[in-house]
């Protein structure tokens, strides 16, 4: 059943802009962001807020941009080299920041993700400040096509992404490596007696968890055409976590169905009135107060009940 | 001890995958039909969407994506704009809107990022009655929407959008801005302040830290050098935008004993700094240059003798301006409904919808009545030459806006309860911009002494002379 769900909600994503083209941005955008909290949703898992995921997302939009820059231009180099450079800042943040835990945690990861940005917005040479820097329209696999072409294989291409790394980490968070995670949350001290590096485990999540903001970053870089440096700002990465959280931190789908939720929820509510902000932020609270297993939750609780 | 860590970890993550191995899933026949039925179901809600509408049929209202910040800090420029939108849409809808046909805006707001404006502009060009874009304030959604604007093919006018880097590749087809630039802009200032104190010395400059601070600052100082190579600039400070607190940058100021302060900080910056920085005399002890001080001059008491202007014409009460009944109605207008006079933000925003009016009144005069296509309108905007409300904007081959540059001086008169801007000068648009395609920075530092003698003097631009 949970099978037949999935791929409906796929389907029902991939025809979605046929019927409203413009919509196709709004969902591209909202699968990058899907990836980014779903890179913050697996370190909630071991109770670690992060405070600062933007950072990842940007180091790979900004990567991106500079590697299109040096003469890059192929899709599926420039998004495994962008994703790389998010995984390595995650690595060298990582090795000192998961020795802390929770508002320690929280707190300098939201210091480091400002750091981040701020030398974004200063380096006015190298970055362009707050102008930022352009994303030229990569040839895909030798093929230049034509921007709307270009957008339509970005977008299927994101939603293959999305199930297929989706599957990965649904996987990841099955493994021992993935439980591991949620001992550390219960009881830290159990797991280094029974043998298993805390340092190690948490590392690895904070690397893939990087990766995955990553790549959400890079797919936003394509879809957007332009990096600034509000893309790593803490309230970037305030809406990260809020995604996560909104979408339900049980399973994968979860990040992506907040994702999906809060962009569409924007998209509907700027077309509407002035007060956007109100309406996303009472919708929020919304869904906070009332469904606290997130969205996802909704569709987990109904299948547990049914047999 | 890391490394063997990190591989012992993924060695037990593998070994857990060998069981994992199992396929046995299964996939019920009846379950398969819901997902083929939904498809389908979306396809034909899709192909019915999708259908064209015919954009020659005269629609039954004018669509307009208007795009400025309605909220946050930047609002305080962006909202003069909104209000001179909704103003000046009711006058061209009192006349009977555009070719008959009244016009109706959505407004867009920047403050919700380059992400979520793209997001509209792409939604609002999917609609076919939304034939031109007004967009946008930022320089940074500007550049966004650049490209996007390209692809969609469709008409967009920057009401403000400042920023050199715009059209400076000179291949833009459908990116307009009938407005100035951060080039002639800054200069203007440059020019001005040489010919008002000759025997300036040294400068310090306290702008906002964006893009828009730091270009206003690197133009400024190549004019000035260009100008008068023994100027030396004694502190450059770049305070964080929307900061509240000016008392450290004004201390530094006014340790350096700068002859000239330069400023392009606005809305609720200048209002502060301008409040911080009168009571400790850095208005008496240097010569201030607010280039955005037109904007503050109603909110806050400026002192007599700083250097003012509106970065292009748009002063509601320059020579021109006062001229043209057209403007002064406007001016009384926006009062009395906003409770107070338009600021130059409200201009260049009423002047760019009277741009996309004339550009729909060509086209239509060229295609022979027809209701325009969004092609026409481009091409009716190309090489432009409009009357706006405050002087003429000009387009030229390369997209970019000729306008008149408007400094003056702030004087206390008895007709307004605030100071206003006298000595004024009016620089003619294209004098003060390099050549199309020319790199901007380059030109500035060809400049030479001359240049500027052949140009207006301060008090030349007079009402009842023009």
């Amino acid at each position: 059943m949970r099978i037949i769900l999935t791929a409906a909600a796929v389907l029902t994503l991939a025809v979605l802009p046929v019927a409203a083209p413009w919509l196709q941005f709004v969902l591209t955008l909202a699968i990058a962001k899907g990836f980014a909290a779903l890179g913050v949703a697996v370190l909630l898992r071991a109770g670690l807020i992060s405070i600062g995921h933007a950072m990842f997302f940007a180091a790979s939009a900004y990567g991106v941009a500079f590697l299109a820059h040096a003469g890059i231009n192929d899709l599926g180099l420039l998004l495994v080299l962008s994703v790389l450079v998010a995984a390595l800042t995650g690595a060298i943040a990582g090795a000192f920041l998961v020795r802390y835990r929770a508002i320690f945690f929280a707190m300098l990861n939201l210091a480091v993700s400002m750091v981040f940005y701020a030398l974004c917005a200063k380096l006015y040479g190298v970055t362009g400040g707050t102008d930022g820097m352009p994303v030229p329209i990569p040839a895909v696999f030798g093929v230049v096509f034509a921007e709307p072409v270009f957008k339509s294989v970005l977008f299927y291409l994101s939603l293959a992404l999305m199930v297929l790394v989706g599957l990965a980490v649904q996987r990841y968070l099955d493994s021992p490596l993935g439980h591991a995670l949620s001992a550390v949350h219960t009881n830290e001290i159990r797991l280094e007696y029974l043998g298993i590096p805390v340092w190690a485990v948490l590392l690895i999540a904070y690397v893939i968890s990087a990766a995955l903001a990553g790549l959400g970053g890079a797919i936003s870089a394509f879809a957007i055409g332009r990096v600034v440096p509000d893309f790593a700002f803490w309230t970037a990465s305030g809406h990260l976590v809020l995604i996560a959280v909104l979408g339900g931190i049980g399973g994968v789908p979860g990040a992506f169905i907040g994702a999906l939720f809060l962009e569409l929820l924007h998209s509907a509510a700027v077309t509407v009135t002035d007060a956007w902000n109100l309406i996303v932020g009472m919708a929020l609270i919304i869904v906070i107060m009332f469904m606290p297993q997130g969205i996802y939750g909704l569709f987990a609780r109904k299948e547990a009940s049914s047999p | 001890m890391a490394f063997k860590n990190i591989s012992l970890a993924f060695a037990r993550c593998l070994s857990s995958l060998q069981p994992r191995f199992r396929f046995d899933w299964e996939w019920p026949q009846a379950n398969l039909r819901v997902v083929v039925d939904g498809l389908a179901g979306a396809l034909v809600i899709g192909v019915v969407a999708a259908t064209p509408v015919a954009a020659q049929d005269k629609p039954n209202s004018v669509g307009l994506g208007v795009f400025t910040f309605t909220s946050g800090p930047a609002a305080a420029y962006g909202m003069p704009g909104k209000n001179a939108a909704d103003l000046m849409i009711d006058e061209i809808n009192a006349k009977g809107g555009i070719g008959g046909v009244p016009v109706a805006a959505t407004f867009v707001d920047e403050a919700q990022g380059a992400q979520g404006v793209i997001a509209e502009y792409r939604r609002l060009a999917g609609d076919a009655k939304n034939q031109v874009m007004v967009a946008a304030l930022s320089s940074a959604t500007c550049l966004a929407l650049a490209p996007i604007a390209e692809q969609l093919e469709v008409p967009t006018v920057g009401w403000n959008c400042d920023t050199h880097q715009l059209l400076m590749d000179g291949k833009s087809k459908y990116v307009f801005r009938p407005n100035g630039n951060t080039v002639p802009e800054f200069i203007a200032y440059a020019i001005y302040l040489l010919d008002r104190k000759p025997d300036v010395k040294t400068v310090a400059i306290i702008n906002p830290d964006y893009a828009f601070g730091h270009d206003a600052a690197k133009i400024f100082t190549a004019a000035l050098k260009a100008l008068k190579p023994d100027i030396e600039v004694v502190a450059e400070l770049y305070p964080k935008l929307g900061s509240p607190n000016y008392q450290t940058e004004i201390s530094r100021l006014t340790t350096a004993r700068p002859d000239v302060v330069f400023s392009n900080l606005w809305g609720a910056d200048l209002e502060n700094f301008v409040r911080q920085a009168t009571p400790r005399g850095l208005f008496t002890s240097s010569q201030a240059v607010l280039a955005l001080g037109e904007t503050v001059l109603q909110r806050v008491p400026l002192p007599d003798g700083v250097i003012v202007g509106v970065l292009g014409d748009g002063w509601w009460m320059s020579p021109d301006a006062k001229a043209n009944p057209e403007t002064v109605k406007f001016a009384e207008a926006y009062k009395s409904r906003f409770g107070e006079y338009p600021v130059f933000p409200s201009i260049k925003m009423a002047n760019a919808l009277i741009y996309v009016k004339a550009a729909y009144e060509v086209a239509m005069q060229k295609n022979g009545g027809k209701w325009p296509t969004r092609a026409e309108l481009a091409a009716a905007m190309k090489g432009s030459k409009v009357a706006t409300l405050t002087g003429i904007t000009q387009t030229r081959a390369d997209n970019d806006g000729l306008v008149d540059q408007i400094v003056g001086v702030t004087v206390k008169t008895s007709a307004q309860p605030f100071p206003v801007i006298g000595d004024m000068v009016r620089y003619k648009g294209d004098s003060l911009m390099p050549l199309a395609g020319q790199d901007p920075l380059a030109w500035i530092s060809t400049l030479k002494p001359e240049f500027a003698k052949s140009l207006p003097k301060p008090g030349s631009y007079k009402i009842g002379e023009r």
